[in-house]
C-alpha cells in the first residue's frame, strides 16, 4: 500500500526559460541526423549509385558512337552528353531517401515526439531533403570520377563544369525530395513513397534524353520544351561538353526553383494535413 | 502568470463520428500528485492523454494543464509537460545520446548543456554504460527502450509528466525499475504525474488517487485505500488440517463476519476491519479445540473494486492486450 503523500520540502523545478534554437541551426542539426542515419542503413543509398553507373554504361555502350553521325553532337563526347541525364534519373531514386526517412519516423512514433517539441516545421522537412540531396551530390561525384577515369570524360569547362553538375544535382535532389517527403506525409506508407519516385521517372525521359532538343519533333518536342528537367540536363551538358553559357545556366536555375517551389509547397501542405490536430 | 502544476478537465468529450471515445470526463489532478487513470483497453485512456498533451483537440469540453488551456495555449502546455506515449517513439537507427541531445537542443539548450543533460538522464534511467551508449536503440530490449523514452520526456525538465501505459508489455523487473523511477521523480522533483495503466497493481503501487474509466466515462474516483475500504473487503483466511475441521470452524464463526466461504481445508472470512476480530477468532477456535495450521489476513485489492464497478475482472481484459512490445 503506497498512497504516499508528497513531502512539502520537495525540490521544485522550474520549467526551462523559453529559448529558441535558430532555424538555421535546427536545419543543420536535422540534416546531420538524417545523413548519419542514412549511412547507418546504406541499403537505401547503394541502388541509386548503381543505377547511375548502369545508365552511363548502357547508354555510352549502345549509343557511344552517336556523336559521329548526330548533327547536333558533332565533335562532342557522348559521355558528356549522356552523363547529366543519368545523374538526374538517379536523383529520382536517391531523393526517395528523404521520403523513406519521414515514413520511418512516422512508423516508429519519433515523428510525434518531434512534433511535441518546438521544432521549426521547415527544419523538420528540410533536414531529410537536404541530406538526400547531399547523398546525391556524393553519388554524382563518384559517377563523374568513374567517367573521367574509365570513360575518358574531359569536361569542357574543367573543374567548374564538375562544380556546376554538383550544384545542379544538389538543387534537383532537394526539389525531388520535397515531392517524396510530401507523399510520405500524405500516406505514411513506405510502399506509396517508393512508388512515388517511380512516378516521376517517365518525366526524366520526356526530355531531350538521347539526342539534342533540336532533333526532336512532334509531341515529344513539346513535352521536352515544357519539362523543367530538360533545362537542368541542358545546363549539365553545356558544362561538360559545349562550354559555359550564362543563358543556359540561368534557365537551369530557374527550372530548379520552379520545380523546388512546387514540391516544397506540396510538402508543406502535406505536413499541415498530417499535423492538423484532429 | 504563475504556473500551477494542476491538471483540470471539465466535461471532456472526444467523438469519432457518433462514437464518443471519451464521454464527458472531468477530474482535477492536484499539484505534486500521482494520478492513476485506470481502465481496460479501449476505455478512452489514450484518447484522454492525446487531448491533454495537445496531440488532438477535444470535440467539446475544456482542460488546462499547469494553468494553460490545451486548445488555445498548446505551445505552453508542451513546454511544461513531458510525455511518454504508449508506443515508444524513437528512431531505431540513432543512439541514445543523439536522441537526447536533439531533444534538448530543440527545447533551447546549448550543445554543451544538451550533452550534459543527456549524460545526466542516461545515468538516471540506468543506460549509461559505454557499451549501451554505443548501440543504436533499435538493438535495445523493450525495457531499455521504455526507460530511454521516459528520459526523452524529461529532457526539458517538465513540471507535469504524462505517462501513457508506461509498463505495458514489460517484464516484472523492468516494470519495477520504471515504478521506482516514477516515484523518485514525484518525490524528489515534485512532478505532477498523470499515469494511465491497465494494471491494477501499478495504480495501487504508484497512484495517490485513481479514477477508473469505463467506456469513456469515469466510473469512480478516489484514493486506492479509500476505494478498497469502501468497495473491497478484507478477509481472514484460516487453514485447518482437514476439511472437517474447516467446516466445523465455519459454523462457529459465521455469525462474526459478513460472509464466510469454505474452500476445502481453508475458510475465508470476509468483513470490514477483519484484523480487529482476529483475536476473537483465535479464542473461539482454541476454546473448541480447533487448531489452525495457518492464518493469514488479506487486504482488499483494486481488483475487487474494479469488479464491483464494471462487473468484470481487470485481468480478463488485460490478458488480451498484455503482449510484449515489439
Amino acid at each position: 500500500m503506497t498512497a504516499m503523500s508528497v513531502p512539502q520540502s520537495a525540490v521544485r523545478t522550474q520549467a526551462m526559460p523559453i529559448r529558441r534554437m535558430s532555424f538555421v541551426a535546427q536545419t543543420i542539426m536535422m540534416t546531420r541526423r538524417s545523413l548519419v542515419t542514412a549511412f547507418r542503413d546504406p541499403v537505401a543509398i547503394i541502388p541509386g549509385f548503381l543505377i547511375n553507373i548502369f545508365f552511363l554504361l548502357i547508354f555510352a555502350g549502345s549509343l557511344g558512337t552517336a556523336s559521329g553521325f548526330l548533327p547536333g553532337l558533332a565533335g562532342q563526347s557522348y559521355i558528356g552528353f549522356i552523363l547529366p541525364f543519368s545523374v538526374i534519373s538517379a536523383s529520382l531514386g536517391t531523393s526517395g531517401i528523404a521520403g523513406q526517412g519521414i515514413v520511418r519516423d512516422i512508423e516508429q512514433g519519433y515523428f510525434d515526439k518531434l512534433m511535441l517539441t518546438p521544432i521549426n516545421r521547415w527544419a523538420l522537412l528540410l533536414g531529410p531533403m537536404i541530406s538526400a540531396a547531399i547523398i546525391l551530390v556524393l553519388q554524382t561525384l563518384l559517377v563523374v570520377g568513374v567517367a573521367i577515369v574509365f570513360m575518358g570524360l574531359r569536361p569542357e569547362t574543367g573543374v567548374l563544369g564538375i562544380l556546376i553538375l554538383l550544384i545542379l544535382s544538389l538543387l534537383t535532389g532537394i526539389a525531388f525530395a520535397g515531392f517524396t517527403v510530401g507523399i510520405a506525409l500524405r500516406t505514411g506508407s513506405a510502399a506509396a513513397t517508393q512508388g512515388a519516385g517511380l512516378l516521376f521517372f517517365p518525366l526524366s525521359f520526356l526530355t531531350a534524353t538521347f539526342v539534342p532538343l533540336s532533333l526532336l519533333s512532334g509531341w515529344i518536342a513539346t513535352a521536352a520544351t515544357l519539362n523543367p528537367i530538360t533545362y537542368i540536363i541542358d545546363a549539365g551538358r553545356a558544362a561538360l561538353n559545349t562550354g559555359w553559357d550564362s543563358d543556359v545556366m540561368v534557365k537551369a536555375l530557374l527550372a530548379c526553383f520552379v520545380l523546388g517551389g512546387l514540391t516544397m509547397t506540396f510538402a508543406l501542405t502535406s505536413l499541415r494535413a498530417r499535423t492538423r490536430r484532429k | 502568470m504563475s504556473e500551477s502544476r494542476e491538471i483540470i478537465a471539465e466535461n471532456l468529450i472526444k467523438s469519432y463520428g457518433k462514437f464518443n471515445a471519451v464521454d464527458g470526463v472531468s477530474f482535477r489532478v492536484k499539484d505534486g500528485e500521482i494520478y492513476g487513470f485506470l481502465g481496460p483497453n479501449g476505455a478512452g485512456k489514450s484518447t484522454t492523454v492525446g487531448m491533454l498533451t495537445t496531440l488532438s483537440v477535444p470535440t467539446s469540453g475544456k482542460a488546462t494543464v499547469g494553468g494553460y488551456d490545451i486548445a488555445s495555449q498548446a505551445n505552453d502546455v508542451r513546454r511544461i509537460s513531458g510525455v511518454t506515449l504508449q508506443d515508444v517513439g524513437l528512431d531505431p537507427l540513432m543512439k541514445s545520446t543523439e536522441l537526447l541531445t536533439i531533444q534538448g537542443r530543440l527545447f533551447g539548450l546549448t550543445a554543451k548543456e544538451a550533452a550534459m543533460r543527456a549524460d545526466e538522464l542516461l545515468e538516471i534511467v540506468s543506460l549509461s554504460e559505454p557499451e549501451v551508449k554505443k548501440r543504436p536503440v533499435g538493438k535495445y530490449s523493450g525495457g531499455m527502450r521504455r526507460r530511454l523514452d521516459l528520459a526523452m520526456g524529461l529532457v526539458h525538465q517538465p513540471q507535469i509528466l504524462f505517462l501513457d501505459e508506461p509498463t505495458t508489455g514489460l517484464d516484472p523487473a523492468s516494470r519495477r525499475d520504471i515504478w521506482a523511477e516514477v516515484r523518485r521523480l514525484n518525490r524528489e522533483l515534485g512532478m505532477t504525474i498523470f499515469l494511465t495503466t491497465q494494471y491494477l497493481e501499478e495504480a495501487d503501487e504508484l497512484a495517490d488517487r485513481i479514477s477508473i474509466i469505463v467506456k469513456g466515462k469515469i466510473a469512480i474516483e478516489g484514493a486506492p485505500s479509500e476505494l478498497k475500504a469502501s468497495l473491497g473487503s478484507e478477509s481472514i483466511n484460516v487453514t485447518f488440517k482437514d476439511t472437517e475441521a474447516a467446516a466445523r470452524a465455519e459454523s462457529l464463526l459465521v455469525s462474526m463476519v459478513d460472509r464466510a466461504q469454505l474452500d476445502r481445508k481453508m475458510l475465508r472470512l470476509y468483513r470490514a476491519g477483519a484484523a480487529e476480530i482476529v483475536p476473537a477468532v483465535v479464542t473461539t477456535l482454541t476454546a473448541n479445540g480447533l487448531n489452525p495450521t495457518a492464518l493469514t489476513l488479506t487486504q482488499p485489492t483494486l481488483d475487487d473494486v474494479f469488479l464491483q464497478v464494471t462487473g468484470q475482472t481487470m485481468d480478463d481484459e488485460a490478458q488480451n492486450s498484455a503482449e510484449p512490445a515489439a
